[in-house]
């Protein structure tokens, strides 16, 4: 019988600030060698996070496009201070896509996507199936989700919509069936104990 | 509460886009003018900046990082032989002047053999990318003419594509082939005819044959060269089930 699609290892971040930055000046040399590595480094990443947003794979695919063609056409624009190229990636891959979900008018359909997927769930509070505490990136993705993980259920799913799903305050109240005001609180609480929670974070990557 | 507090409690909000259209409108305003807001902001997203990988990643598709780079990089590379199609045209207009006739038979030579050197790169990365995302492998050693031959068939479950390797294959007797079938549950499927060379591994990638029919495994036989289709009627050499 033909293997149907099974789980399959966790790819692999092996993103340090180090191998960042020695990336980002072999971009800068115009080294094509580079750019294949930092697609194999960034894709998984970049693909979860665009493709949580948008709900659609082939979408999501072109943003990643966008965004690496972004960082090999204006690479000396990156922004040193936000952190390393990651961090970059990654938050202009996340604003794309959100840029592209508020041009579109199925807002309905992707929610509704989202719960017939199953990402509505727990998804980002997970623990990653494969343990890789050694490897510098999973190492982040385990605090992010022990993080997420010490947050009020009712923050969390605030943090989710907004965050990884891209949804406004509005669309979060009507989604949670809470008043805006409190989709706003939540919000902010979750934020402040997150910022705190993940500030040490700022020491590896710098 | 102040005007200013407003945008103080919702610098969060601000950096997780979840402010509502007018909402986002106005912030922005407010921070071309606010350096403290300004200042908050960016720090704020310096301390989020891992937060992205809240998510689970995603394994890309075999073959996307050819696209990114094809697209990103082959574009330069086309701009960069841009000159060969210029250069093309002045040596033949050369070569109309029986100037250099020489010269434009060693341009098609090695036209052609870039043109071979690709097509070889795009297979070899076409069945990488088969075996970069294979769930299943099986293999199987049989004989050939008295010789050990082995077959391994790596499949990829997301382009229900196989890479088919066939070591110590002898060359087929003369008017005979070697066969490849598909066994499904509605039969034996015809697949491609290999070419056996001595010293050389038999390799290649396939789709599943068309149709419904599911595929259960496959066969490899010796046929008579001129059985081009139909059913299996030769020598069965060995047989696989997925």
């Amino acid at each position: 019988m033909v293997p149907g699609p099974k789980p399959r290892s966790r790819p692999t971040l092996v993103a340090t600030s180090t191998a960042s930055a020695g990336l980002r000046g072999r971009l800068l040399a115009r080294d094509e060698s580079a750019l294949s590595e930092l697609v194999d480094l960034a894709s998984p990443w970049l693909l979860g996070v665009t493709q949580s947003i948008l709900q659609d794979r082939e979408e999501s695919e072109e943003v990643v496009f966008e965004v690496f063609d972004t960082v090999w056409h204006h690479i000396g624009e990156v922004e040193a201070h936000l952190g390393g190229l990651m961090p970059w990636l990654l938050r202009v891959a996340r604003n794309r896509a959100i840029d592209r979900l508020r041009r579109r008018s199925r807002r309905g359909r992707t929610i509704d996507g989202a719960r017939a997927l199953g990402v509505l769930g727990d998804d980002v509070t997970a623990a990653p199936e494969v343990n890789e505490a050694a490897t510098p990136g999973w190492h982040v993705h385990g605090q992010v989700h022990a993080a997420l993980a010490e947050l009020p259920d009712d923050q969390r799913a605030a943090v989710r919509l907004a965050y990884f799903h891209g949804l406004t305050h509005s669309e979060i109240a009507r989604e949670l069936s809470i008043p805006i005001g409190t989709v706003k609180t939540r919000l902010r609480l979750a934020f402040d104990k997150l910022r705190l929670t993940l500030a040490p974070l700022k020491d590896w990557v710098q | 509460m102040t005007s200013h507090d407003w945008y103080v409690e919702h610098r969060a909000s601000w950096v997780a886009r979840a402010l509502d259209t007018e909402e986002a409108r106005s912030f922005a305003d407010h921070l071309k003018r606010c350096p403290e807001c300004r200042g908050a902001v960016a720090e704020l997203e310096r301390d989020l900046s891992w937060l992205p990988l809240g998510v689970a990643p995603v394994a890309p598709r075999p073959g996307f990082r050819r696209d990114i780079l094809d697209r990103i990089v082959g574009a330069r590379r086309h701009s960069r032989w841009g000159w060969v199609v210029p250069a093309a045209l002045a040596a033949s207009l050369l070569i109309s002047l029986g100037v250099i006739r020489g010269q434009h038979q060693r341009l098609e030579v090695v036209s052609g053999e870039l043109a071979n050197r690709d097509a070889t790169l795009a297979a070899l990365r076409d069945t990488l990318s088969v075996e970069h995302d294979a769930a299943q492998v099986v293999h199987a050693s049989f004989a050939a003419a008295g010789k050990a031959c082995n077959i391994t068939i790596i499949a990829d479950p997301h382009t229900h594509r196989w890479n088919v390797v066939v070591h110590g294959l002898p060359p087929a007797n003369a008017g005979e082939t070697y066969q490849f079938w598909f066994i499904t549950d509605d039969g034996m499927r015809r697949g491609v005819a290999i070419d056996a060379v001595t010293g050389r591994v038999a390799s290649f990638v396939t789709d599943m044959p068309p149709g419904n029919a599911k595929v259960m495994g496959a066969a490899l036989s010796i046929e008579r060269a001129e059985s081009r289709g139909g059913p299996m009627k030769g020598t069965e050499l060995t047989k696989i089930m997925m």
